[in-house]
């Protein structure tokens, strides 16, 4: 126990007293999030001119479009001409058309779970920030109403009643990226980095020598990386709602949870990773292969549905992808833990996996 | 004073990597509270060797006995009574001193007093410098008193003295031999022959992964059977049976150096020299010694413990 509590203040002191480190583990995300921000945050809310073009005109596409009014982000145009609203939006006069296509209330009425019916929604590719708060939105309005129709728990209601008042900018989408973004860098490429170059420098070695437990040095490193992970975080959360002035919506509790579920998960990763470099020359690149493409594919920065239709399979098992959804929900929107089961599960399912396989790639030496 | 108990019991250690034999059926007892050395080039596999019997890697063949208990089976055992020093060892540069003890010493049941350790490792003044800053000796010292922190009753030393200067060098012999004092079993490895002769009460000679001599320095030197060396060069290739030279009782010629040792020196330098003068050779870089646990090394094995 004793051994436990020193690793991890040891550990916690040679990230303090490696100023650079954690200087620049700091900056990254904060400058990222400040740059982007100013240029893509588009200022106090946006409006979203979107049209909707009913060609189903039955019960169930009025009470879509109702829905969907109920949004004060959004304005909402009513068209009976596809063609119209759509050059209207190639021309930036509109932000998103949505087509309600015949057969809509038919397919509804049905209740064909196995196949759900497919809304198409336009937006102009050249104003992303903007499409992608009034996708989301249009994703809310259109998951009420999928939810109501297989009769879901009270819980879910509340929680579109919280997408009422929402009033989302790029920032708000952006901050729990960039906090994903900094979990999966500092954990992953910073165990990967670490752990390998104290193997290569003997320093397991040494430890090997003595009647210390793997186990316990394992846990020191997650204790020590989780308390200055949940450090730096709160510093981002804290410069966005200074700067920007984003909130937590949901519990901080939710947003704890997923902090630490994301840093096992990422961390388990990195031992993996730190397993299987023999140099830690090699280690570098092989978590930048591993997290450069989780930047990008993995809704930090963009949302995941822009992704082509192709990446999606792959795109949906990312684990940065649970844990930047997981947070913007909580974040944003207000959702609470039980309804993220689904990525709780996933990041859950990485954490257990890539432990196991950690355990068996891991070496002293 | 010295018990005949043995404290460590080496059985046939066989480690391979590969095709290459690194050490081959090593066999060889320590007694209780005697200062072990294990002596030989690099690559003689003494390295190898000492990690077996610590733990760090696994014998493919044999086993050890280490203060009663079993490396390949009770190993968690093995560790509490051994302290170990590894061959360039780095730590984590950014603690200080006291903290790094206190954080080896709680990977134990117990440990020893820190500061005393401190105070006995001459690291007094350097009790809250980062590890970062130290001397290669402190940062040597240091690693010893890592080894000592739970008491254990056998040390085990990697070439503890290599890459430091001579006054470093010193200081930590005073050390190592201040362990023995206090009825520690210390085994340790070198390369440098005067350090084995001063510290080490007996010696085991390894050469290509084999155990090739074990026996006291003195004993070990007198087997040479010569008290004194005769070392020499030629100006050009010659074509001399050495051996013939008055009083030579043996020759241990490597490269173009050659070394004849001998009981009678003035004896044999005479005939040489009245040989050189008759087939008008020049003699080179002539040196006369007293033999070394070097001489006996090069008789046995043919080379140099550190060449090349």
């Amino acid at each position: 126990m004793r051994s436990y509590y020193l690793l991890t203040l040891a550990q916690l002191r040679i990230f303090l007293r490696n100023r650079q480190v954690l200087f620049w583990t700091l900056a990254f995300p904060i400058v990222l999030m400040v740059m982007l921000g100013s240029f893509l945050g588009n200022g106090n809310g946006v409006s979203i001119t979107a049209a909707v073009v009913d060609q189903d005109k039955s019960e169930q596409s009025k009470n879509l479009v109702k829905e969907m009014e109920k949004n004060e982000a959004v304005s909402l145009e009513k068209s009976s001409n596809e063609k119209d609203v759509l050059s209207q939006l190639k021309q930036g006069d509109l932000t998103l058309v949505v087509t309600i296509p015949k057969g809509y209330g038919e397919n509804l009425a049905a209740g064909n779970k196995a196949d759900p019916f497919k809304l198409p929604v336009y937006y102009n590719e050249t104003n992303m920030a903007m499409s992608q708060v009034g996708l989301q939105l249009v994703d809310n309005a259109v998951d009420a109403i999928s939810k109501k129709s297989v009769s879901y728990e009270p819980v879910v209601v509340t929680e579109s009643k919280g997408v009422e008042a929402l009033n989302l900018r790029y920032i708000d989408f952006l901050v729990p990226g960039i906090v994903a973004m900094m979990i999966m860098s500092n954990n992953m490429n910073g165990v990967a980095g670490q752990i390998s170059s104290w193997r290569e420098r003997g320093i397991l070695r040494r430890m090997q020598g003595t009647t210390l437990k793997a186990s316990t040095f394992i846990a020191a490193q997650i204790t020590a990386r989780f308390m200055l992970n949940g450090l730096q975080a709160m510093i981002v959360l804290a410069v966005a709602w200074a700067a920007f002035g984003i909130e937590v919506r949901g519990s901080w509790l939710t947003v704890i949870a997923f902090v630490t579920l994301g840093t096992l998960a990422f961390m388990a990763i990195g031992f993996i990773i730190a397993g299987i470099a023999k140099t830690p020359e090699s280690a570098g690149p092989i978590a930048g292969f591993l997290s450069f493409p989780m930047l990008f594919l993995g809704g930090v920065f963009f949302p995941i549905r822009d992704m082509p239709e192709f990446l999606q399979p792959f795109v949906q098992i990312l684990p940065i992808a649970h844990l930047s959804h997981a947070l913007r929900e909580t974040m944003n929107v207000g959702a609470s833990f039980l309804n993220l089961g689904m990525e709780a599960m996933i990041l859950g399912g990485w954490l257990i996996g890539a432990f196991i396989v950690a355990s068996f790639t891991f070496k002293w030496e | 004073m010295e018990t005949q108990q043995e404290i460590i019991k080496v059985q046939k250690l066989v480690k391979r990597y590969g095709d290459f034999t690194a050490v081959d059926g090593s066999e060889f007892s320590v007694h209780n509270g005697e200062v072990f050395g294990l002596l030989g080039p690099n690559g003689a596999g003494k390295t190898t060797t000492l990690e077996m019997l610590v733990g760090l890697r696994k014998p493919d063949e044999g086993t050890a006995i280490v203060g009663g208990f079993d490396i390949t089976k009770e190993l968690d055992k093995v560790k509490e009574v051994i302290g170990v020093q590894l061959q360039s060892t780095t730590l984590f540069e950014l603690l200080t001193v006291d903290e790094i003890l206190h954080l080896y010493g709680s990977f134990y049941r117990e440990h020893i007093s820190i500061p005393e350790l401190i105070d006995d490792m001459l690291l007094t003044e350097k009790k809250n410098s980062r590890i970062k800053g130290l001397s290669g000796g402190q940062k040597q010292r240091l690693a010893i008193a890592l080894a000592l922190v739970h008491d254990p009753q056998i040390i085990f030393l990697d070439e503890p003295t290599t890459g430091l200067d001579p006054q470093a060098r010193r200081t930590l012999w005073d050390i190592i031999l201040r362990l023995k004092e206090r009825g520690k079993t210390v085994v340790l490895t070198t390369h440098y022959m005067d350090e084995a002769h001063v510290l080490c009460d007996r010696i085991a000679i390894m050469d290509q992964g084999k155990l090739i001599a074990l026996d006291t320095p003195s004993e070990l030197v007198r087997n040479l059977q010569s008290d004194s060396a005769v070392e020499f060069k030629f100006n050009d290739e010659v074509d001399i049976v050495l051996s013939e030279i008055d009083g030579v009782k043996q020759v241990g010629s490597q490269k173009d150096v050659h070394v004849l040792y001998t009981d009678d020196l003035q004896k044999t330098l005479t005939s040489l020299i009245a040989i050189a003068s008759e087939r008008e050779l020049k003699l080179v870089d002539l040196q006369t010694r007293t033999a070394t646990l070097e001489d006996v090394f090069i008789h046995m094995t043919g080379r140099r413990l550190r060449e090349g």
